[in-house]
């Protein structure tokens, strides 16, 4: 499979449990090297952990014996930024995050939500010029995703990052991303690639009624279902709840599944 | 009465209950015109009046080698075997956590070491460092720090990937990684060891002092020399003693646990 992402596009990748999307994401940030084949960021070859990259993945990896405060400073911490600097960005991100008032718990104290939150907020105040992401709200309930679906690309509108977004949930996909890669199933291939000619800034809650959004979704959730392979598995409601999870026989999520990656 | 009062109550209930059983069953005679036959004899285990008694004698300054001299002959070997092997012990449990050839090189050396009984090693150590505070130190060591080592091995290994991983992509260098994840990620296995290690530093140097005599000092070497004189009270004064410095370095070190984890969920109440 071949695929370029621009400068500044937000690009979703969609496709079946244990495809590769993780793999890709993983290549992408330097922790997996490729058997065969390159990668390459900005023309040179991926080789270690790149600095400009920014990762968030689904697992839970705010650091739980550091405060929401010290978790959002920690990539500044990193770089060495200090004193009254490191305060001012630290407090802007936990504001632009909406966690005034939890700059001092810990996060076992938090919902999964607060905890994402934290998660993209950590990542987002170094300012990286490249954003992957690995279904970061796969865990969430739909009205928390919503509300981060909107925060996200409140964010990303005023920033403009390069974004890779790894989902199996087709509206999640429809809703933030300029270009939606469909793959297949294992091996994972590229069986699609489709613009999204949705305007911005979007609303994520009136968009799903629009036309364009229902049009995106039914041809998309058609070729995603010949993947799926199931007799009949796209038929149903197409639109509506039902339809909003792609594969929800095949939980995602499961660790171990993946011993090798994550 | 709050939650806090009643277990405190019963505490002392159970306390007060067992010195007054201590103290009256040893008292009453079990065939009453023939004397020094009791229920339970006072010679092998003493009574709590005469312990006390004994026990004003031996803080007062009568004495050569008094209890508060010994108790912190005691107190000092003990703590300094702590310090330096849960140092040296969490050192090389980081180390050769994250190093897993080193690990591999060393591990026949280490369990062939830790399986050794340490009561073996005490005439050696005696030999080699003499009968002073160093050998009981040294006998601390060798006990405690195989138990941080192992604790904090396990918890250097099992430190999540994911969180290394995040922290690289926030930037960390190779030291802000063991800084910032691998120390206090393995910090709470250690924690764990901690309780532990102080029982075991605490027989390290009494089992030092049993051999040392009295260059040595120490509880300890009170009860050898009541063993030789066969006085129950001392024994007990020197057994008392012991368990009050092992509670009081318990306590020290939940307290300082509760204050270094206090993110973990159980610690979140305060004290
Ligand atoms: N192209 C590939 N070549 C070799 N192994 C692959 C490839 N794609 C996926 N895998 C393996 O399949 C498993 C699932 O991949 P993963 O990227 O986690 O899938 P997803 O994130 O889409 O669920 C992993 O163990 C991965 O190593
Ligand atoms: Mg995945």
């Amino acid at each position: 499979m071949s695929f370029e992402v621009a400068d500044q596009e937000f690009v979703a990748i969609v496709g079946p449990s244990g495809c590769g999307k993780s793999t890709i994401l993983n290549m992408l940030g330097g922790l997996v090297t490729p058997s065969a084949g390159a990668i390459e960021v900005d023309g040179g070859p991926v080789t270690d952990v790149p600095r400009k990259v920014g990762y968030v993945f689904q697992k839970d990896t705010v650091f739980p014996w550091r405060t929401v405060r010290r978790n959002v400073a920690l990539g500044l911490e990193y770089r060495g930024v200090r004193g009254t600097e490191l305060e001012t960005r630290v407090r802007e991100g936990v504001r632009l995050a909406g966690l005034e008032g939890f700059e001092d718990a810990f996060p076992a104290t938090l919902s999964g939500g607060m905890r994402q939150r934290v998660a993209l907020m950590r990542t987002l105040v170094v300012n990286p010029e490249i954003l992957l992401m690995d279904e970061p709200f796969g865990a969430l309930d739909t009205h928390t995703k919503l509300s981060l679906h909107a925060e996200l690309l409140t964010l990303w509108e005023a920033r403009h990052q390069t974004v890779v977004f790894v989902t199996h949930d087709l509206s999640e996909a429809i809703t933030l991303a300029d270009r939606v890669i469909v793959m297949t199933r294992r091996p994972g291939r590229i069986k699609l690639v489709h613009d999204v000619p949705i305007p911005r800034p979007r609303d994520v809650i009136k968009l799903r009624e629009t036309e364009e959004y229902a049009h995106e979704y039914s041809v998309m959730w058609h070729v995603l279902g010949e993947e799926l392979g199931a007799p009949g598995g796209v038929q149903g409601d197409m639109r509506t709840g039902a339809g909003s999870r792609l594969v929800s026989g095949h939980p995602q999520s499961a660790p171990g599944a993946r011993p090798s990656l994550q | 009465m709050s939650d806090r009062g009643r277990v405190l109550f019963w505490r002392l209930l159970i306390l007060v209950v067992l010195v007054g059983a201590w103290e009256w069953l040893t008292g009453i005679k079990a065939i009453s015109k023939t004397p020094g036959l009791y229920w339970i004899d006072p010679f092998f285990i003493s009574r709590p009046s005469v312990i006390v008694k004994r026990f004003a004698y031996l803080a007062s300054g009568e004495v050569r080698l008094s209890i508060w001299a010994m108790a912190l002959s005691t107190v000092q070997s003990t703590l300094w075997g702590f310090v330096v092997g849960v140092s040296t012990g969490f050192a090389a449990g980081l180390g050769l956590g994250r190093h897993d050839r080193l690990a591999r090189v060393f591990e026949p050396y280490i369990i062939a070491f830790n399986s050794l009984p340490r009561i073996a090693l005490v005439p050696l150590v005696t030999m080699i460092f003499g009968f002073g505070l160093l050998a009981k130190i040294v006998l601390a060591w060798t006990i405690v720090f195989f138990i941080v080592f192992f604790n904090t091995f396990q918890g250097a290994r099992s430190v999540d990937a994911d969180l290394i991983h995040s922290a690289r992509f926030l930037g960390a260098s190779e030291r802000q990684v063991v800084r910032t994840v691998i120390v206090p990620s393995a910090l709470a296995w250690t924690f764990a060891a901690l309780t532990p290690s102080v029982s075991f530093a605490l027989i390290g140097v009494v089992v030092g002092e049993f051999l040392g005599g009295e260059s040595g000092g120490g509880l300890g070497y009170l009860i050898i020399q009541s063993l030789g004189t066969l006085n129950a009270a001392d024994m007990m004064v020197a057994l008392l003693t012991l368990g009050v410095i092992g509670i009081v370095m318990a306590l020290g070190i939940k307290q300082v646990e509760r204050r270094l984890l206090r993110w973990r969920p159980e610690y979140r109440k305060g004290p």
